[in-house]
């Protein structure tokens, strides 16, 4: 292996876990990550947490820089990548530098998904799912006392919580396809809007946002239906999409995510794709599925880093896990319907 | 948390702006409120491809030395820059041109030598120059709107320093320097608003008023012109030539005479001349030409002609690296003339004691009748801090020549010997007054003699008058709150800064470390150095030469061998590296 560049875009529990692989399994090959993320790999799931003033910085992050370095990978922070050249064999960063890989781990996880309708409203939604982002958050939260939670994944119950402890008052709209990636049923739907107004929680039920406006700095006028509120941060909570919008000239097969076979390859030698970015075939069910979770991640990282030196381990399914977020049961499983 | 202590560098190569980009930042971040201490490293010639690193330090507090590692980052030629990664600190930011005109291989940009706690901001920055008009080479000015931009710094601090640099190149350059910087400043708020690094501390409004921002070089300037220098002679030189180019200019304009000679035998030789006229006179140069000068240095000396030498020491010996910082002269200044031929050597320490020291050489020399050597160095030459400097007084410009009583005329005895050691001195043209001057030994009153008698009383007379002059020179100074102390550090020059942020570090940590300043290296304060001495169980002189020249000229003075830490790096001696040594002797003690 002495000689051989293997390059994994993504740090997050998928990109981490492969690059730790190569390395242990790999030890004369150079070994890079490339993250667009200025920090390490972090819990995302502890964000939340972070946000309440609960959890320290330190606990967020499984991996130190340290763990890096002392591990010889080589972890390049703060970067992106335009372009990947299957037929060279080389990415293309942002800055324009070029990097030749003999193998290549794509797992770029996903970007928080806006859908089509609010996208308009963009620039004044703030999603949640990352570290930098829920800085972002902790600094605008210094200055104001509302917020209106837009969506219903997973992580904005968990950032409801967090705000509540903060006492600040929220509005909640709740949307019964909004849900993601889950679809509620009725029973479960009623039991969150029950549980979020036991809490405080305002919740806004059946309803359309008509225009956003900011009227200043640290306020937006939200017009929803026939009622208009006011709220100084506005976050979006709609789930993740696989970010692969860089590779659309790559070669590679994109549909949502990158399509991938049980292995994880992607049909072209050495280039594997893993994590929340890959849609994976599965033979069983003879489609492509997405997978969602740390402990997931970490597994298909591991994977796709056994199968590019030359293993051939193929994905599993996963049992059905429950989710209870504050007395919310909700019923998912690692592999979930896209 | 605010930041409340920086230390930028912006690396660039030849023709890169760097240096000036390093100017108009201190020069803004000055008139912002900020104390201010840079320097500039730059390859040794003229034009070519080197590293230029300007290096400046922002604080709150008057700043004694550089830090030991940089906070930010500014590449402007990457391949330049990555010597320089090594030496940032934790989560430093690292601000670079992400969109360089062609595509690099893999290590070609400065993103693939840094750690992963870097911050890394990439600006386009030869785009945006390109954009509004400029040659790539405008992307200093981007550079500077995008360091502006990230630390919430406000944009007309700048504008007008800007404005200023370019007013003798017209309007249109103004506008598109402005638009450079504007556009450097736009583009990175615009892509990093959300992101922008820990803001920096908020300077105390008018904190600097009547300060200015000013060079070591351009400090000695203004002193000798406020002491009412009446001619300069020189020879260009690296890194003391800064102060006859501003001599050539402002001393004319207050009627002095500046003469640009053939080389330094001539500049010192006319110095000498001048001063033998009665005029305040001086020469500015470095070893090498300190080199050329011995010669007539020992004539100022046996003649008692009053000569002020700047002698802004580098890395040697002989032509070295010019550019370069060293403290290396010291044993030539204070030994390098043929024959006795003692001479004052003092040495002020940052920018403020260039000022003061010039103007006290220039009295010094005229009230002792002899050569004074002011050693700097490279680092505190080129260094620029924002200091408030005395107010021009009469007293700077006073007469410090001892004329002869007038009872003396028609018989007057031009080397009387004194107790003091000081003959009384006329000037050609003082009527009665006639005397000859040789650089042969001499009678008293100036004839040629070689009596084993008169050489020795003359070169008694000689030695007497410039011991008695350690009563003018400026003091040690001594950081210490014990009165027995563990380790005392004993610094001269340039290095003081760094031994003192050591020193007080140390303090801070609970060691028994104090600090002894030596400003007059020759003569020296033997008592007060000893009693320093004495009071501590080890002594480390830190110093930027090979062998440790104050240590070869004081250590006699202490009972036990003096410890040294001697640098050779080119560079100034680090705080970090002072404190590693303190430790280590420190650790040994308490075994």
């Amino acid at each position: 292996m002495a000689g051989d560049h293997f390059i994994v875009i993504g740090n997050g529990p998928a990109g981490s876990q492969a690059a730790f692989t190569l390395r242990e399994k790999a030890p004369d090959a150079e070994v890079s990550i490339i993250t667009r993320e200025r920090e390490g790999c972090c819990h995302s799931h502890l964000l939340p947490k972070f946000l309440a003033g609960t959890v320290s910085k330190k606990d967020l992050f499984a991996i130190s820089f340290d763990d890096y370095i002392k591990k010889g990978i080589k972890l390049r922070t703060g970067q992106s990548i335009v372009n990947v050249d299957i037929s060279k064999r080389e990415v293309l960063l942002d800055h324009k530098e070029i990097l030749p890989f003999s193998g290549l781990i794509i797992a770029v996880g996903g970007k928080p998904r806006i859908p089509e309708p609010l996208l308009v409203f963009k620039d004044l939604l703030y999603p949640l799912k990352s570290f930098s982002e829920t800085t972002i958050w902790q600094k605008k939260l210094l200055n104001v006392d509302s917020i209106l939670m837009l969506g219903g994944d997973l992580t904005s119950l968990a950032v409801t919580k967090a705000l509540l402890t903060l006492e600040k008052k929220i509005y909640f709209m709740l949307n019964e396809d909004a849900f993601w990636p889950l679809r509620f049923n009725k029973t479960l739907y009623k039991e969150v809007s029950r549980k979020l107004t036991e809490k405080g929680v305002e919740v806004l039920t059946g309803l359309k946002i008509k225009s956003i406006a900011r009227i200043s700095e640290d306020v937006c006028r939200v017009r929803i239906d026939d009622q208009e509120i006011e709220a100084g941060l506005i976050g979006a909570f709609f789930g993740l999409v696989p970010d692969v919008k860089f590779l659309v000239r790559s070669g590679l097969q994109i549909d949502r995510g990158i399509l991938v076979d049980e292995y994880l390859s992607t049909g072209i030698e050495g280039i594997y794709a893993t994590g929340d970015c890959a849609q994976i075939y599965h033979p069983e069910l003879h489609d492509y599925w997405i997978s969602i979770g740390t402990k997931n991640a970490k597994a298909l990282g591991r994977l796709a880093a056994v199968n590019l030196l030359g293993g051939m381990e193929k994905t599993k399914v996963s049992k059905e896990s429950i989710f209870d977020i504050d007395g919310i049961k909700v019923n998912t499983s690692w592999w979930s319907e896209f | 948390m605010l930041k409340n202590d920086i230390t930028v560098e912006i690396c660039g190569t030849s023709g890169d702006g760097t240096i000036a980009a390093g100017g108009l930042l201190n020069e803004a971040m000055s008139r912002a409120g900020f104390s201010v201490i840079a320097y500039d490293s730059y390859p040794s010639e003229i034009r070519g491809f080197g590293r230029c690193v300007t290096k400046s330090r922002f604080g709150l507090e008057q700043m004694l030395a550089f830090s030991d590692k940089v906070d930010v980052l500014i590449s402007l030629n990457d391949s330049q820059s990555y010597s320089r990664t090594p030496f940032l600190a934790k989560n430093a930011v690292v601000l670079f041109d992400n969109k360089p005109l062609a595509k690099v291989k893999e290590g070609g940009s400065i993103a693939a030598h840094v750690g992963p706690d870097a911050n890394l901001f990439g600006v386009p920055l030869i785009n945006l120059a390109l954009e509004a008009g400029a040659v790539r080479k405008g992307k200093n000015l981007a550079a500077l709107g995008a360091f502006v931009a990230l630390f919430g710094l406000d944009p007309d601090f700048f504008r007008p320093v800007i404005t200023n640099k370019f007013k003798t190149k017209g309007a249109e350059v103004i506008e598109t320097n402005i638009k450079i910087f504007d556009a450097g400043f736009n583009s990175t708020l615009n892509n990093y608003g959300e992101q922008a690094v820990e803001a920096l501390f908020a300077p105390v409004k008018n904190k600097n008023k009547g300060k200015i921002l000013v060079s070591g070089n351009a400090a000695i300037a203004k002193g000798a012109l406020d002491a009412g220098l009446e001619l300069y002679f020189g020879y260009p030189i690296t890194p003391a030539t800064p102060i006859m180019e501003i001599m050539a200019k402002e001393l004319p304009l207050k009627g002095g005479k500046f003469q640009l000679m053939e080389d330094e035998i001539a500049s010192i030789g006319a110095v000498i001349g001048g001063s033998y006229a009665g005029k305040r006179a001086m020469t500015a140069t470095s070893g090498p030409g300190l080199a050329l000068m011995a010669e007539m240095i020992s004539l100022g000396v046996m003649t008692e002609i009053p000569a002020v030498i700047i002698d802004a020491q580098r890395a040697g010996p002989s032509t070295g690296i010019p550019t370069k910082t060293e403290q290396s002269d010291l044993h030539a200044a204070v030994f390098g003339g043929p024959g006795d031929s003692p001479r004052i050597v003092i040495a002020p320490t940052n920018v403020k004691e260039c000022y003061e020291y010039i103007v006290k050489s220039l009295q010094l020399a005229e009230k002792y009748q002899t050569p004074v050597i002011m050693l700097t160095d490279c680092f505190l030459n080129n260094r620029v801090e924002n200091v408030l400097l005395p107010e021009k007084s009469s007293d700077q410009m006073k007469d410090c020549n001892i004329y002869p009583d007038n009872s003396e005329k028609g018989n007057y005895k031009r080397y009387k010997i004194t107790e003091s050691g000081i003959s009384p001195r006329a000037v050609p043209g003082m009527e009665g007054f006639v005397f000859s001057s040789t650089g042969l030994e001499h009678t008293n009153d100036g004839k040629p003699a070689d009596t084993p008698q008169i050489h020795m009383e003359m070169n008694e007379k000689r030695h007497r008058k410039i011991l008695n002059a350690l009563n003018d020179l400026p003091e040690p100074e001594e950081f210490s709150t014990e009165k027995l102390l563990d380790l005392g550090l004993i610094t001269w020059g340039s290095s003081v800064g760094a031994a003192l942020e050591a020193t007080l570090k140390a303090q801070k940590k609970g060691l028994k470390v104090g600090m002894l300043k030596v400003p007059a290296i020759y003569p020296y304060h033997s008592d007060h150095i000893s009693n320093f001495m004495n009071r501590c169980q080890e002594i480390l002189i830190p110093e930027l030469n090979f062998t440790g020249q104050l240590a070869n000229l004081i250590g006699h003075l202490h009972k036990k061998v003096v410890l040294r830490l001697n640098q050779t790096t080119g560079e100034p001696i680090l705080v970090c590296d002072i404190i590693n040594r303190v430790e280590d002797i420190l650790a040994k003690i308490n075994k």
